[in-house]
């Protein structure tokens, strides 16, 4: 309590308060009599508690008599409009005063006349010299005092026994015997240090006040729970703790649970007569399964409540010490209940009286006070709750809910197993199942290619698909898809059975699922990157009519395996012959025998054995799926959906098909562009793009790409696959306000989605998964099956329209993920998602995770199970455990650990080597599945208990990389330095490739970004997949001259995101704004940064005409600011001849009437101070060059073509350029110098912040001041202790960015 | 009604669930799962049954059956 205290001295959470109601008289004076004499009667009352330099010592402190400085306050409250409001409120403020230890008195009391005949009497204890028990000695012998004295009789001895008779006896127990053994007893039951479940699922510290709701339990109730408690031969509070484990068992979803139980410790001692704090915690452990009966449980109680009892004495902050958990901050229990007895009937001369608690003490996660203290009044039961962890709301419905358990159990035969008891109440039950399931809405029966026809007879003309420079009507379309039907028809596809397909993104692919499904076939998408050994298990277990593919797909098919398995025909639409055959059918809708029960597709997801498990989905699911979804968005003849999910997932399956059926542009990305935010922003931004999908981690990156805040026609964007993180959703909307964004969930086993909420800009905590769609119905259940509550988790079950018939040949899989549905019609079934989850008040859900070990890695669904078991089965392995681990944040890798067979077999074979498990693990499971790393350890790490010690495995090593030969050039340096930094490693070789070294598309998409940035080259994503290496980037760029748009556009958007005003960067002589990416990572995350730069910088431009003057040159200038801020304020900043242009355009905008509120100088000198210069203005530009290029200037002549060659070979951004665009560099250096000199400046009106380049300098003349004619504010000069060539050098720049941030700051 | 030895060795048992005869005079029924609800239960109900007026603080301070008997006997 001490140390508690001291943690925070200023806390009120160590007062206990309590009021007792007198009803009669009191006299005042007599009463504060008995107080004083009382007091001089409790050794405990009367100390205060210093900290010594030998730790913190009890000493004793003389109390003055009431008006003397007894800590008494006394009023008459009655005539107040209400006295009891009036106290209660001075006993709420009082409550919250602290104590000072050290100086005492450590309690306080209060007497209020509330009425003519009844009286308020208050006493507040710090926790550190009473508790509960001593409380009531204190109450009681005040009472007694105060009727002696009321009577003129003698109160009579003190019937307190001394506070040094319980320090003996606590001294004489620390080195007894018994102590060693109440250690042991609590070491050995608590050795594997179980986690102690909590409702709020997490920890926090106490704080300073707790959150308190009261409810009174009916005299009835009460004795319904004391007879049930005689039936199982317990007592009342046994079953109050036997209740509350069942209730944190069920709302944690754990089968065993540890509750606190305070104990008075005083049975059997002195300290039964001594008032002070003596009571201790124990940890009750109790295991809590459906299969129990409620007796049992109770008897658990009894037991364990014993057997603590004869380890009472021993100290619950020695046995958290001892286990180790104060150093982990791990908590030994969940919640405390509190049961407190005490007779506290008293009588004041006559006048009877209740108690009530105020407050009573710090509360970690939550304590349950019981009080039974005046006869025959029920029990009053307070649940206070660390306001950290619990809100009022949260709290109350927890009580409420305990409450109605409570009486449910009360009337039910104890000896039923606890399974059949729910958690929720009656009404709560009904909300969650009808109210928040309230989704049935009636749809005709069809099919999901019915609409798509029905479409395609309305609107021939319209443009159905484009793919690159391709466009179909829909009556092209459906004429191609028509007659491969009519073929594919031929070949056996018919409503029920099978036909795969593998193709890549292309019209073909779509013309090819359109064909089977017109066939009234489902179609099974193969892919043939797959390890031939999945190939064959798909096609054998799924046993296709036909394979749909092309040529190269077609060499790419495993041959049919030797288990007698027919061999299915192959298509190969790219096939002359087939192209030839197919122009002689007829293009008319194929006539079948479809019904909404048959099979549409079947898609494949990973199994936990290994074996892929096929899903088979009908008509009359995903037509529901998609009615749903146009209801919901409309979907326009307008409108463009991108087509970029692989078809194997079932996010394409809406793509392919909801814009076909409503009139819409299926717009079809690049093979590779899934991976590629560039591409994607480009072709989003190209084809005018309305609606598209991303997993959260790919929406990530295509928000951090520049070219995102453009792709303003978006109005619907997607997000599922995995959590979509509140960050990801606030980022979207700052970048793209007028879009908005979408988060559903669903396992392909229910056609796609089952859930669907939309983000709005302000929401905060986790992004929900939201409502169920249309003839939907969610269940969240709890480990008894049992529905839970709002805000409970449980595991997520799915019903409805939308289940899938079930897993294509495994009946067994199937019955055991789709069962009976107990709260839907006769005869249907509900689905088992694996998935955690609760319902929030509102009736939307919130993810929270997985019931078993299935992860996402970047939304595809891997399971650890499988892993394991595929490596199991190597024979040079003894065991495995796959984990995702997360060691640098935002980059989950997959691990698995391994530990060899036997010493023998590790002598034979030798150590299993790592790179061949992993080629083991990639013949077999598909890429997402396929570890990062392999990790051979001789044993596993174990806990205490046993068990697989999964946080003490290691971090994978980093691995070795090729010692290989130094890089070639500066662009391969450059690279090699870059790859290292994404990948975090000291160093990579030019041939190390990107993926055997960690690399991940996550990992990729940043290592793209940092190319951008620091060589201004837009590397494709792809490209990085086909050239993994430094070396072979390097080659690819040489290749392509790969400059990019953005790069070398006008206008290089650095921070396109962002609400603040954006900051424009005016090129240095250059022409090149890339510099200035130094200052984001200090600039305030919003605001938005744009660089200028000179035109003609991209290889293919055309030579501009020169601009004739700087007039003419910042007028330009001026208007590209314009077009990305079309008024003011405005904000500029340029360094070296960028600092002369700024101030140039901001005197351009301030004359055309508009404000400028920043312009920031780099370095800049006016031309006045260049004009009298002796040499050429092309040397000094040149020079210039080379020395920003960080380019030894000596050795190299002062020519164009010299220091073109000289940068050429530069180890930096230069070095990179384009031969064509070196030129322009070069070009543009020299006429903007020559511009600069050549200027008149006119005054800008403002102040103007200035940067000095501190160190010394060879043109010593060159001074800020010469500026003070064309400024008429103040020169606010920062000195950067650098060369002006340094200045946007990362440390500089970052002095600079913060500079301006602070100065902006000011501003405003 | 005057308790006897039987009847509070019956009475204890019963409130801590368990057989009289494994309940021995001598032991500290604190051992045997006696708590502070549990003597106030006896507290009443042998005020109640056998008009004794021992307090709950007289049971606790030495809580063996032994140790009661005089305590009970003597007033009853």
């Amino acid at each position: 309590m001490w140390f508690a205290q001291a943690l925070d001295a200023g806390s009120p959470a160590l007062n206990t308060a309590e009021c007792i109601e007198i009803h009669g008289d009191v006299d005042p004076v007599l009463f504060a009599d008995a107080l004083h004499r009382t007091v001089g009667e409790a050794d405990a009352l009367r100390v205060r508690i210093t900290d010594t330099a030998d730790g913190p010592r009890q000493l004793p402190l003389a109390v003055e008599p009431p008006g003397h400085g007894f800590p008494l306050y006394a009023a008459d409250l009655r005539d107040q409009g209400d006295p009891d409001a009036t106290a209660r409120a001075w006993m709420r403020a009082d409550a919250a005063e602290p104590f000072d230890l050290a100086t005492g008195p450590l309690f306080a009391h209060g007497l209020f006349r509330v009425g003519d005949h009844r009286w308020l009497w208050y006493q507040r204890v710090h926790h550190a010299v009473l508790d509960g028990y001593g409380y009531s000695l204190v109450a009681r012998r005040v009472a007694e005092v105060y009727s002696a004295l009321a009577a003129g009789t003698d109160p009579g001895p003190s019937p307190f026994g001394r506070l040094a008779a319980l320090v003996e006896e606590d001294a004489a127990y620390r080195t007894s015997p018994a102590r060693d053994r109440d250690r042991a007893h609590w070491l050995a039951g608590f050795a594997d240090r179980p986690e102690a479940p909590t409702l709020a699922g997490r920890t926090a510290l106490p704080s300073r006040a707790a959150v308190r709701s009261t409810a009174h339990l009916a005299p009835e109730r009460t004795d319904r729970l004391r007879r049930l408690a005689g039936s199982v031969r317990a007592t009342w509070t046994d079953v109050l703790f036997a209740a509350q484990a069942l209730y944190l068992a069920r709302a944690t979803r754990s089968e065993e649970v540890v509750l606190g139980l305070p104990m008075m410790g005083r049975m059997g001692s002195v300290a039964l007569r001594v008032p002070g704090m003596v009571m201790n915690v124990l940890p009750l452990r109790l295991t809590v399964t459906a299969d129990t009966t409620f007796a049992e449980l109770t008897r658990q109680v009894v037991l364990g409540i014993r057997a603590a009892r004869r380890h009472q004495r021993y100290r619950y902050e020695d046995i958290r010490r001892d286990l180790g958990l104060l150093g982990e901050g791990r908590a030994l229990v969940g919640p405390l209940v509190n049961v407190m007895p005490f007779d506290y009937g008293l009588t004041f001369a006559g006048a009877r009286s209740d108690a009530h608690n105020i407050v009573s003490g710090p509360v970690d996660d939550l304590t349950v006070n019981i009080y039974d203290r005046a006869h025959g009044s029920g029990l009053r039961v307070d649940y206070d709750g660390n306001p950290a962890l619990y809100g009022q709301h949260e709290l109350t419905a927890h009580q409420d809910r305990f409450l109605d358990l409570l009486a449910r159990i009360a009337d039910r035969d104890p000896h039923l197993p606890l399974g059949g008891l729910a958690l929720a109440t009656d009404a709560e039950c009904e909300r969650v199942l009808t109210e928040f399931n309230d989704t049935a809405v009636a749809l005709p029966p069809t099919t999901l290619i019915g609409p798509i026809e029905a479409r395609a007879a309305r609107t021939p003309g319209a443009t159905a698909l484009v793919s690159g420079t391709e466009e179909l009507s829909y009556a092209e379309l459906n004429a191609r898809a028509n007659r491969l039907a009519r073929h594919l028809i031929t070949l056996g596809v018919r409503p029920g059975a099978l036909a795969a397909v593998a193709l890549p993104r292309s019209t073909d692919l779509v013309v090819a699922l359109l064909a089977v499904l017109k066939a009234g076939g489902a179609y099974l998408p193969l892919d043939t990157a797959h390890p031939a050994a999945r190939l064959t298990a798909v096609l054998d277990g799924a046993r296709p009519v036909c394979v749909l593919t092309d040529l190269a797909g077609r060499a790419a098919l495993p041959a049919p395996s030797a288990r007698g398995v027919t061999a299915p025909a192959v298509v190969a639409l790219d096939d002359p012959a087939l192209r030839e055959e197919l122009a002689g059918l007829l293009p008319t809708d194929p006539g079948r025998a479809l019904t909404p029960q048959h099979p549409a597709y079947v898609l494949h997801t990973s199994g936990s054995t290994g074996t892929p498990k096929g899903v088979v989905v009908p008509h009359s699911a995903i037509d529901n799926r998609l009615r749903w979804m146009q209801d919901r968005y409309r979907l326009a003849p307008g409108d463009r959906v991108l087509q970029k999910t692989p078809t194997g997932f079932d996010v394409s399956v809406w793509e392919f098909f909801w814009p076909l059926r409503e009139g819409a542009t299926l717009v079809v990305a690049g093979p590779d562009d899934h991976r590629d935010p560039a591409r994607l922003a480009r072709t989003v931004r190209e084809q005018g793009v309305t609606a598209v999908h991303f997993v959260p981690s790919m929406l990530q990156l295509f928000l951090a790409e520049p070219g995102a805040a453009e792709c303003t026609g978006l109005r619907h964007v997607f997000s599922s696959g995995e959590v979509l993180p509140r960050d990801t959703a606030d980022a979207f909307h700052r970048l793209l306000p007028g879009t908005a964004l979408h988060n559903l969930y669903g396992p392909t086993e229910a056609a796609v989605d089952v859930t669907h909420h939309t983000c709005e800009p302000g929401e905060t905590g986790p992004v929900p998964i939201g409502r169920p769609v249309w003839n939907t119905r969610l269940y969240v259940l709890d480990t008894a099956g049992r529905l839970c509550p709002p805000g409970v988790p449980g595991e997520l079950h799915l019903a409805g329209a939308q289940l899938a018939t079930g897993y294509l040949g495994r009946p067994d899989l199937t019955a055991e993920r789709f069962t009976d549905d107990p709260y839907g019609p006769p005869g249907t079934r509900m689905y088992r998602t694996g998935d955690l989850a609760r319902w929030r008040e509102d009736g939307s859900v919130e993810y929270l995770g997985r019931t078993d070990r299935q992860v996402k890695v970047r939304g595809q669904r891997v399971e650890l199970d499988g892993i394991e078991a595929v490596l199991a089965s190597h024979e040079h392995v003894a065991a495995a455990c796959a984990l995702v681990r997360e060691d640098r944040p935002g980059d989950p890798r997959l691990v698995v650990y391994v530990t060899p067979a036997s010493a023998d077999a590790a002598a034979e074979a030798g150590e299993p080597d790592p790179a061949a498990l992993r080629a083991h693990v990639a013949a077999r499971l598909p890429e997402a599945m396929v570890p990062t790393a392999v990790v051979v350890l001789d044993a596993f790490p174990t806990g205490p208990n046993g068990k697989l010690h999964r946080a003490a495995l290691p971090v994978p090593g980093t691995a070795a990389t090729t010692a290989g030969r130094e890089p070639r050039d500066a662009r391969e340096a450059a690279l090699t330095r870059l790859f290292a930094e994404a990948l975090g490693l000291p160093h990579v070789g030019v041939d190390d490739s990107f993926f055997e070294l960690g690399g991940n598309s996550l990992l990729a998409a940043r290592l793209v970004a940092r190319v951008r940035e620091d060589l201004g080259t837009d590397l494709a994503m792809g490209t990085l997949f086909q050239a993994a290496t430094p070396a072979a980037v390097a080659e690819r760029m040489r290749a392509h001259g790969t400059a990019d748009e953005a790069a070398l556009g006008t206008v290089l958007p650095l921070r396109p995101a962002g609400t603040g005003t954006p900051l424009f960067a005016l090129h240095p002589a250059a022409g090149l704004g890339w510099c200035y990416t130094a200052l984001l990572t200090h600039l305030d995350p919003d605001q938005p940064l744009y660089g200028l730069q000179a035109r003609g910088l991209r290889p293919g431009d055309d030579r501009p005409r020169p601009y004739a003057s700087l007039d003419e040159m910042a007028a330009a200038y001026a208007e590209r600011v314009r077009g990305v801020q079309p008024h003011g304020p405005y904000r500029l900043l340029g360094w070296s001849a960028g600092g002369v242009l700024a101030h140039g355009v901001a005197v351009l905008l301030q004359e055309a009437g508009e404000k400028v509120e920043l312009l920031a100088m780099m370095d800049a000198y006016p031309a006045d101070q260049w004009r009298e210069r002796l040499g050429t203005v092309e040397a000094d530009a040149l020079a210039a060059l080379l020395e920003t290029a960080g380019c030894a200037t000596g050795d190299t002549p002062l020519t164009r073509e010299a220091v073109t060659t000289r940068l050429g070979a530069a180890d930096s951004a230069f070095g990179t350029l384009p031969a064509a665009t070196l030129d322009t560099v070069v070009d543009t250096a020299v006429r903007t110098t020559a511009l600069t000199r050549g200027h008149r400046h006119r005054v800008f009106d403002g102040d103007v912040l200035f940067f000095t380049a501190a160190a010394p300098r060879a043109e010593t003349w060159l001074t800020r001041d010469a500026w003070r004619p064309y400024v008429t504010g103040n020169l606010i000069n920062r000195d950067i202790d650098c060369a002006h060539a340094d200045m946007t050098r990362p440390g500089p720049a970052a002095e600079v960015a913060r500079a301006v941030t602070a100065h902006l700051g000011e501003k405003s | 009604m005057a308790l006897t030895l039987d009847q509070i060795r019956a009475d204890v048992a019963d409130v801590l669930g368990e057989d009289p005869a494994d309940i021995p005079d001598d032991e500290n029924l604190v051992d045997y799962g006696l708590d502070s609800v549990r003597i106030m239960t006896l507290v009443e109900r042998w005020r109640r049954d056998h008009g004794t007026e021992v307090t709950f603080v007289d049971l606790a301070e030495q809580p063996a059956i032994e140790q009661w008997v005089p305590l009970l006997g003597a007033r009853t």
